[in-house]
């Protein structure tokens, strides 16, 4: 496997995870009525690419979901089944600020995974076009 | 003449070890050959067995268009390698004697 290859699989492996997170932000945008909800964030971590062993590449993975333990929010609503004797319930603790922010920064990177992509096959592209020459 | 022509066979004589195989480059070139042709083997059937898995929904896109991109280089670095042995030969072909 060529650097340029493993490149390109460590680009591949950084959209993957950036999936994976934009996954875990859409399930807690649907999520953010659910009472008693805890919004889940992804951790990534490093991994080694398949290979040879001597100069390996390393790429991304998302890890073991966390859910975030912050508290959950109060909401007023005497009419609901699961309000108690002062009126509240609890709902989830999703920011949908937070979350939309999040989804923008998962694309954002994936756009800059995708630009290195592309850039490293143009590279090596360019590299064999020297040879029809 | 008889001169001429037993000078052309003496030369001619001491030419012909040039052309004799080297027994220490035997098999140099034709295992290395063999080599990048096996490896170049192997990632097409990468690149088969990862669109078949997208097809049947087994694998994620992202395996895919890497394991293409990768196909696709081998291929053209391929094509490249045989246009330019193919363009050598032509060349000695072509060599005036």
């Amino acid at each position: 496997m060529s650097i340029l290859d493993s490149t390109m699989a460590s680009s591949a492996s950084g959209m993957q995870a950036q999936a994976t997170r934009l996954r875990h932000v859409s399930e807690n945008i649907a999520n953010a009525d659910t009472p008693g909800y805890q919004r889940k964030t992804v951790p990534f971590e490093a991994m080694a690419l398949p290979g040879d062993g001597f100069g390996q590449a390393s790429g991304v993975r998302s890890g073991a979901v966390i859910l975030d333990r912050s508290a959950l929010t109060q909401i007023y609503d005497p009419g609901h089944i699961l309000a108690d004797e002062t009126g509240n319930y609890l709902g989830s603790n999703v920011e949908l600020m937070v979350e939309i922010a999040d989804a923008r920064e998962a694309q954002r990177s994936y756009e800059a995974n995708l630009k290195m992509f592309d850039q490293a096959r143009q590279m090596s592209q360019s590299l064999i076009g020297l040879l029809r020459r | 003449m008889d001169i001429s022509a037993s000078l052309a066979a003496r030369s001619y004589g001491a030419a012909r070890p040039l052309t004799a195989p080297d027994p220490e480059a035997a098999g140099g070139p034709a295992t290395s050959a063999g080599r990048f042709a096996e490896s170049f083997a192997q990632v097409l059937e990468k690149a088969d067995t990862s669109a078949r898995a997208a097809m049947t929904g087994d694998a994620d896109p992202h395996a895919l268009v890497a394991a293409l991109s990768e196909a696709q280089l081998a291929v053209e670095t391929a094509v490249a390698v045989r246009d330019k042995v193919v363009e050598a030969y032509l060349e000695i072909l072509r060599m005036p004697v």
